[in-house]
């Protein structure tokens, strides 16, 4: 053998040695590939709800919930909570002995520092506004014992603090933040969740390590956790069938591949809305689309079934209510009846522009991104001009980047201009949180609604303490959503998961943001 | 030499100050990233509080003249997006990217010579041709489709090598190859026909006539003066690949310097967008020095003509 082969034939054999498959391995690791970790904070007070699928295994709750999204005394540091008979003072009683990763015991000290630190003008999380104007005040009569003061009767307090919703109600340590400052917690957090923090490293992986035993979960199944950051599908799918990841979000058109190939593949259900609106003026809606007819003839337009079958593979449902997030439905009682579905109807939507003095159609831009989670975000903004071109609406498509029609959208530079969003699906205080900015025209910054009956049904939610009047209030502001036509409805899209072979049952449930990845590390 | 290199080192420098203020002013022109960062519900309060709190309402000369004096001392600011010091976020990165241009290049150089020389050896041959093809494959096909393809068949289906990552000397073949694929074939070229203009010269001959053995007279005498502009090529090159690997970094997943530049342009992250560009100006200004210097040397005519 010549040296130049010798050398040759070590390579290989080096290069074999280092890139066996990771399967090979014992599996005390639990690795997730995702295309986007949103902001990469692991501070829960520098990034809202898009973060918690990481966050949730290092922190706890202060009210935790089940998987589908129903509050639970098992699931959170808080093991009960009750309100005074004028919904004004809420009393959370605490599980003693849980510790923070650094061995300081959880105490009501820690969790009104949390809520105080959510709340400041530093924090960025979803829902940090409202607490503001809603909490007058934090009491800690004991240890275990925390109560909170609204200016305002509300029933929202357990729910705004929940795993339902952001990341307000995740509590951390007060000594250890004190001690060591912001900066420091936000390169080495702690908390009482199942996973201590191991290290981060930004653009490529999170890594945590299990704690001894945890008072939810026992001792976690798999000694380490890791997410990685993998942005090309090709390349997660790759790693997924290489062993090396054990679960992977994918797109919808490569689900029947990888069900083929024997990969499981789990689905969260309506996992978001795919809502087209447009952009309001300066002084609310501008012709043509504040006429309601023109807004329902767009409507009509548009053969959602299609839509769901050919852009979204069939893992996708016609959508019917504009805002309506489909998992606060059946919390509020609502229906969505056959009558409330939009037909394809374009020979309708045709009179309804005549109708409207706009026989020979109009002209409207259509901005075109990705988002996400909402890979088909271009073809989707092309399908949609396709179906209104057909009658007779010519639609400029506008190729951007979200932020930079987000800036079009609340400096309110592009009336009349049409974006889309998949709007993550949550349950009915997710949704009232929603609409308040997105259907509310005391909200401004956000609105895309404009509508002073739609405005004084959401005014009335967050102070109404009796709950059949909050759900005959969000009842109506579905119903009034869609007889006014305010948006485009047009699918519910699922989410799917692919994951090894080897995984297991596992379910991703039905919270906004939350894979409930720490149920798999339940023994 | 000393007046020519400070020379240099000032128009380094002045370039810098002019990227500097170019790349603070397109940063802000392309759009908030309080769009980013910040909740799609979030309120005109939430806006004003997370503006103030970023020292994004400053007056933008403050803020240049803040980005500026502090750059000078190696501090880029915070990260918006990840609310880390910048100088932390380039000290991950820019290892992992010099490591994977190294591998590129030497994968690069490996594929290149042999490949070069005996093009020039075999000239009008089918080597010839078949090295031809790899050059023109090298520099056509698109560095995206390649490395999908890569990732797709070696990786998900064959399952031979990683897929992404940067753990252990197997994840650097497949993003290392696809890499360095495009050099090899301007290597190649370069080299090639450096090869034959020196082996149709004078000494060359003169080596033959004597008897030398004709794999020295290539391998030796040849190509020790067809690599001057070939090591010039790859000095260049190798701060362009360090630069430039957005994609290759993006497909697999390496955490390099160009997926935090493409992760701070998507996310309006300023701060890391800034300190990325000045950090590849610095680099790139770096290496061209040195090639300057090293030509002053060679050849004295440089120096003069300046």
């Amino acid at each position: 053998m010549n040296i130049t082969r010798r050398i040759i034939v070590l390579s290989l054999l080096v290069l074999a040695g280092t890139a066996s498959p990771v399967w090979a391995q014992a599996k005390s690791e639990l690795t997730i590939a995702l295309s986007s970790f949103s902001a990469e904070t692991v501070d829960p007070a520098l990034q809202g709800h898009n973060v918690k699928y990481y966050l949730s295994l290092m922190f706890d709750y202060l009210v935790g919930v089940t998987p589908d999204g129903q509050p639970s005394q098992q699931g959170g540091l808080a093991s009960k909570w009750e309100n005074s008979a004028d919904h004004k003072r809420w009393t959370f009683h605490l599980r003693k002995g849980v510790k923070f990763h650094d061995g300081t015991e959880m105490t009501s000290d820690d969790v009104k520092f949390s809520l105080q630190r959510a709340m400041s003008k530093r924090s960025t999380t979803g829902y940090a506004g409202p607490l503001r104007t809603l909490i007058a005040d934090i009491e800690t009569p004991a240890p275990d014992r925390l109560v909170i003061v609204t200016k305002e009767p509300t029933l929202i307090i357990p729910t705004y603090l929940s795993r339902s919703l952001s990341t307000e109600g995740m509590v951390l340590p007060k000594k250890y933040i004190e001690a060591n400052g912001d900066d420091a917690f936000a390169r080495k957090p702690v908390g009482t969740g199942p996973y201590k923090f191991v290290e981060q490293v930004v653009g490529s992986h999170i890594k945590m390590t299990a704690v001894d035993s945890h008072w939810r979960i026992g001792v976690p199944k798999y000694k380490n956790v890791t997410f990685k950051l993998v942005p090309e599908e090709t390349t997660r799918i790759a790693l997924l069938r290489r062993g090396e990841v054990d679960v992977a979000d994918v797109s919808r058109e490569r689900v029947k591949e990888l069900e083929k190939d024997g990969f499981p593949v789990h689905m969260r259900k309506e996992e978001a809305l795919i809502h087209v609106w447009w952009i309001l003026g300066p002084d609310g809606r501008t012709p043509p689309t504040n006429d309601k007819r023109v807004r329902e003839a767009l409507n009509l337009a548009i053969d959602r079934n299609e839509i769901a079958q050919s852009i979204f593979g069939g893992y996708a449902e016609p959508a019917a209510i504009p805002m309506g997030l489909s998992w606060s439905f059946k919390d509020v009682g609502f229906k969505v009846t056959p009558d409330l579905a939009y037909a394809y109807d374009p020979a309708r939507a045709k009179k309804l522009l005549a109708d409207a003095g706009l026989a020979g159609g109009f002209t409207q831009d259509v901005y075109a991104f990705q988002l996400p989670g909402f890979a088909e975000g271009k073809a989707f903004a092309e399908a949609i001009a396709g179906y209104w071109e057909k009658i007779g609406v010519k639609s400029r498509l506008i190729p951007v980047d979200y932020p930079a029609f987000r800036k079009q959208w609340v400096d309110r530079k592009a009336p009349g201009a049409v974006g889309y969003y998949n709007v993550a699906n949550r349950d009915w205080i997710g949704a009232y949180a929603f609409l308040e900015k997105q259907g509310y025209t005391p909200s401004k910054l956000n609105d895309t609604v404009n509508d002073p009956e739609v405005d004084g049904m959401l005014s009335q939610v967050l102070r109404q303490t009796d709950r059949d009047k909050i759900n005959a209030l969000m009842r109506n502001v579905y119903t009034r959503l869609r007889s006014e036509h305010h948006g485009v409805p047009v699918v519910f899209v699922h989410s799917p998961y692919a994951a090894s072979k080897t995984l297991g049952k596992w379910n991703p449930g039905s919270v906004m943001y939350d894979l409930f990845l720490d149920e798999l590390a339940r023994r | 030499m000393v007046r020519f290199v400070l020379f240099r080192l000032l128009q380094s420098l002045i370039a810098l100050a002019i990227l500097s203020v170019v790349v603070f002013v397109l940063a802000r022109a392309t759009g908030d990233p309080l769009h980013m960062i910040l909740p799609m519900n979030a309120s005109a309060e939430d806006y004003a509080n997370a503006r103030a709190y970023l020292g994004l309402d400053r007056p933008y000369l403050q803020q240049y003249l803040s980005f500026v004096g502090r750059a000078v001392t190696g501090d880029f600011g915070t990260s918006i997006r990840a609310r880390r010091p910048v100088i932390e976020l380039l000290q991950e990165r820019l290892p992992n990217s010099l490591k994977l241009a190294a591998f590129a290049m030497a994968v690069s150089l490996a594929i290149a010579f042999p490949l070069g020389v005996m093009a020039a050896v075999h000239k009008g041959t089918g080597v010839d041709r078949a090295a031809q093809i790899v050059a023109v494959l090298g520099q056509s096909l698109p560095t995206f489709w390649v490395a999908i393809v890569l990732v797709e068949f070696v990786s998900g289906r064959l399952q031979w090598l990683p897929a992404g990552g940067a753990d252990g000397l197997a994840s650097y073949v497949l993003p290392g190859f696809t890499l360095g694929w495009f050099v090899v074939a301007g290597m190649m070229r370069l080299l090639r026909s450096g090869m034959l203009e020196v082996l149709d010269s004078e000494y060359v001959k003169l080596a033959r006539l004597k008897g030398v053995a004709e794999r020295r007279v290539v391998w030796v005498h040849a190509l020790k003066n067809a690599l001057i502009p070939v090591v010039t090529f790859a000095g260049i090159y190798f701060a362009i690949l360090v630069t430039t690997a957005i994609v290759v970094e993006t497909v697999f997943a390496w955490p390099g310097l160009g997926r935090l530049a493409y992760d701070g342009i998507t996310s309006r992250d300023f701060p890391v967008i800034q300190a990325v560009v000045l950090v590849t100006a610095i680099l790139v200004a770096a290496v061209n020095l040195c090639v300057d210097c090293v030509y002053a040397l060679i050849d004295p005519r440089i120096r003069y003509a300046r």
